[in-house]
């Protein structure tokens, strides 16, 4: 079997419905053939049968009435004219006395011992033919006048046999040759499905990983997969658009937030640098335009979150080295956790995931200013990014307080601050980090670090087919385009 | 510490040619208050078609485009004034709510691109690197400022004479600084250059950062090269003796 890179081993189509269906038909096509074809061969057969026996029927009656006017000379005179006219092909003819001594006829012997008690009898011959001696099957019927006299009336039938053989053999060629040409055949169907069913499926997987302008192949036959494509495709169309109203409502929302603030911020910014003004009213403006920030910081998350949800950001997704960007951000952390007397240290490895690489730094971002926040003085925050065959698994570990297990869902939600005592950052950090895990499709876990809480988020393996996508993400550490000066 | 951006500005000789195309009027009046304040002379378009009909007649040293404009989308006017093979820099303002608008927007053409709502200092800054930018890339191997020395082959820095340890992080956070000198460069754009990370920390990062290098690079000397601007970020400067 012609065994091509990209379809999977040969062993798997044998497990899909469509190949199943194939052999089944198959299966239900030969044996229907066979059936066909074997009536006809023991039709056939039977009447081929019934015409030699009816001539043999005939001619022994004949020659029966023959006996009754003209006795037994009148009988050899026939079997002689017969013989010098050879009639029929094949004919055997022998009439014997009672001591079944030959009178006349074209065989030479009586062929049995004794009187056999069938009334139809068949037995071989030997003839001269083609120079040398062969054995011919007879078929052949007796009757006994009343005087002791017997006749024997047959027919040679080798030719009958030759036929039935020849007969036989096309019939199981035939339906051998229906068999393999059902297999080819279903083979083939199966295959032809199982290609469309792959097109199909790998244009879905394309989408749900943020190619959402895709759509699935029409193949223009208008069979069944082309309405089903046809249905799906309508079906993304709508879900396009609603994305896109998504997008615009996030657009208007924003807009009208960030205006005002923008307006606020500007006329705050005037008053501050215009007026001569005293130190606590500067330091009131200094405090409003703090405040502007931190709206407009839980602003952005709260856009970001929604965004996650909605799922629209994975259109600028692309394979990015985990590792790397766990490394860097640690790195941009550290001396500020080591000035609050924290230590934050990362163990990474190369770890390719595909990913949205400004959301997943949100998510390293929350991750530790979390444990910044709740680990306490003196503690320890560990990174870690490892590749696995089951894909990355990331890991924020810290040794502070740790969360207990009951409240550990809870935490995920937006809003949701655990520590009363604890007012720093908005309460929706977790969320935030949840809803880019989910994005991402990995799986977000808080386990107990034993003391502590470690955050464990694994990433499903990165897509084979996105490598080649690998040489268009650029490597963190080169400036972007637009900080270059 | 506007005062000093500002006075920075009027050194100039030459004048400084700004287009905005903004329609919130408020919002217009803000950044055209503060631009002229800056020594800039700017003038203002209130929606796209106008905005694209002046950046298409008149010559700019830059432009500063909302993105949401009436009659046309502000990175519509870039792409066309890019089709159009115009290279005036372009920094694009948006108060859009998707994460990936800033992608988009670099991608149309745009060459910095700023949320509202943002310090005006942070505009400042931007526009003036938007500037510096247009001068022309400098294809250089040593940059200096005093006496810091920076040999960008073999990254390594000296001052006054004796090599300064430094991380390759400090170096390239150093060479951002001295690439800039004179020039105030914000937190974020420190974040966005040097990290290539787009995010605002809870906590003040970059400053830790900047004071790591200080003890490397101006400990033990009279004269401080890395400045802190209050409220805007830091700016390199050799202010003489």
């Amino acid at each position: 079997m012609m065994a091509l890179s990209d379809r999977p081993p040969f062993s798997s189509s044998f497990r899909t419905s469509a190949f199943r269906l194939a052999i089944a038909y198959c299966l239900l096509f030969t044996v229907s053939v066979s059936t066909l074809l074997g009536a006809i061969y023991l039709i056939t057969r039977n009447v081929l049968a019934n015409e030699v026996d009816n001539v043999i029927l005939i001619e022994l009656d004949a020659l029966a009435d023959e006996y009754d006017r003209e006795g037994q000379s009148g009988v050899s005179a026939e079997l002689a004219r017969l013989r010098e006219s050879w009639g029929r092909a094949g004919a055997i003819y022998l009439l014997v006395d009672p001591a079944l001594e030959k009178r006349a006829g074209n065989l030479s012997a009586w062929p049995f011992a004794g009187v056999p008690k069938e009334r139809w009898l068949e037995f071989d011959i030997e003839a001269l033919r083609d120079g040398g001696m062969v054995r011919d099957p007879v078929r052949a019927r007796v009757v006994e006048f009343p005087d002791g006299y017997r006749l024997l009336v047959g027919t040679e039938v080798s030719e009958r046999r030759q036929f039935q053989q020849r007969f036989r053999a096309a019939t199981l060629w035939a339906i051998g040759l229906t068999a393999l040409l059902g297999a080819l055949m279903g083979l083939w169907l199966s295959r032809r499905l199982m290609a469309r069913v792959r097109a199909i499926s790998s244009a879905c997987q394309q989408i749900v990983g943020g190619d959402f302008a895709r759509r699935l192949p029409v193949g223009g036959s208008r069979d069944e997969f082309d309405s089903l494509a046809v249905a799906v495709n309508h079906v993304l169309t709508r879900l396009d658009e609603q994305t896109m109203t998504v997008r615009a409502t996030f657009d208007s929302a924003a807009h009208d937030l960030r205006g005002p603030l923008f307006r606020l911020r500007g006329r705050l910014e005037e008053l501050q640098g215009s007026a001569r003004l005293d130190a606590e009213a500067s330091g009131s403006i200094d405090r409003a335009l703090k405040d502007i920030d931190s709206v407009q910081r839980t602003l952005a998350i709260l856009l970001q979150i929604a965004q996650a949800e909605s799922g629209a950001a994975l259109a600028e997704s692309a394979r990015l080295d985990l590792g790397e960007l766990v490394q860097e951000i640690t790195e941009l952390y550290e001396p500020a956790a080591h000035a609050q007397g924290l230590s934050l240290s990362c163990d990474v490895e190369v770890a390719w995931v595909n990913g949205h690489r400004q959301l997943l730094t949100q998510l390293l971002a929350n991750l530790i200013e979390n444990a910044v926040n709740y680990a306490g003085a003196g503690a320890l925050i560990r990174l870690t990014a490892r590749a696995r065959a089951e894909g990355v698994r990331l890991e924020v570990a810290d040794n502070g307080p740790g969360i207990p297990v009951g409240d550990r869902e809870r935490a995920l939600r937006p809003f949701v601050r655990l520590s009363r005592a604890e007012s720093a950052g908005s309460g929706l950090g977790l969320s935030l980090v949840a809803a880019i895990a989910r994005l991402h499709e990995a799986r977000l876990t808080l386990e107990d670090n034993a003391p502590g809480l470690c955050v464990v988020v694994q990433f499903q393996a990165a897509r084979p087919e996105d490598a080649a996508e690998q040489h268009a993400v650029p490597p963190a550490a080169a400036p972007r385009v637009s900080a270059e000066a | 510490m506007r005062l000093g951006i500002a006075l920075d500005a009027r050194r100039r000789i030459i004048r400084v040619h700004l287009l905005l195309i903004e329609d919130d009027p408020e919002a217009a009046h803000f950044v055209l208050k503060g631009l002229r304040e800056g020594g800039y002379s700017v003038e203002h378009a209130a929606d796209g078609r106008d905005g694209l009909f002046r950046a298409t007649e008149g010559t700019y040293d830059a432009i500063i485009t909302d993105r949401m404009l009436p009659h046309m989308d502000g990175l519509a006017i870039v792409q066309l004034l890019r089709q159009q093979g115009c290279d005036t820099p372009v920094l694009v303002l948006s108060a859009l709510g998707n994460v990936d608008d800033r992608v988009r927007g670099l991608r149309a053409g745009g060459d910095d691109y700023l949320t509202k709502p943002f310090a005006f200092v942070e505009l400042l800054a931007r526009v003036e690197a938007l500037l510096r930018r247009k001068s022309g890339p400098q294809a250089t191997t040593a940059l200096k400022v005093g006496d810091l020395e920076l040999d960008l082959l073999g990254r390594r820095a000296r001052r006054a004479g004796r090599e300064i340890d430094l991380t390759s992080k400090e170096f390239t956070l150093l060479e951002f600084l001295v690439r800039r000198a004179g020039q105030v460069v914000t937190r974020t754009m420190l974040l966005e250059g040097v990290w290539d990370l787009q995010f605002d920390p809870q906590t003040n990062l970059i400053d830790v950062h900047i004071s790591r290098l200080r003890q490397a690079v101006d400990r033990g000397f009279n004269r401080v090269l890395i400045h802190t601007v209050r409220g805007a970020g830091y700016v390199v400067r050799d202010d003489g003796p």
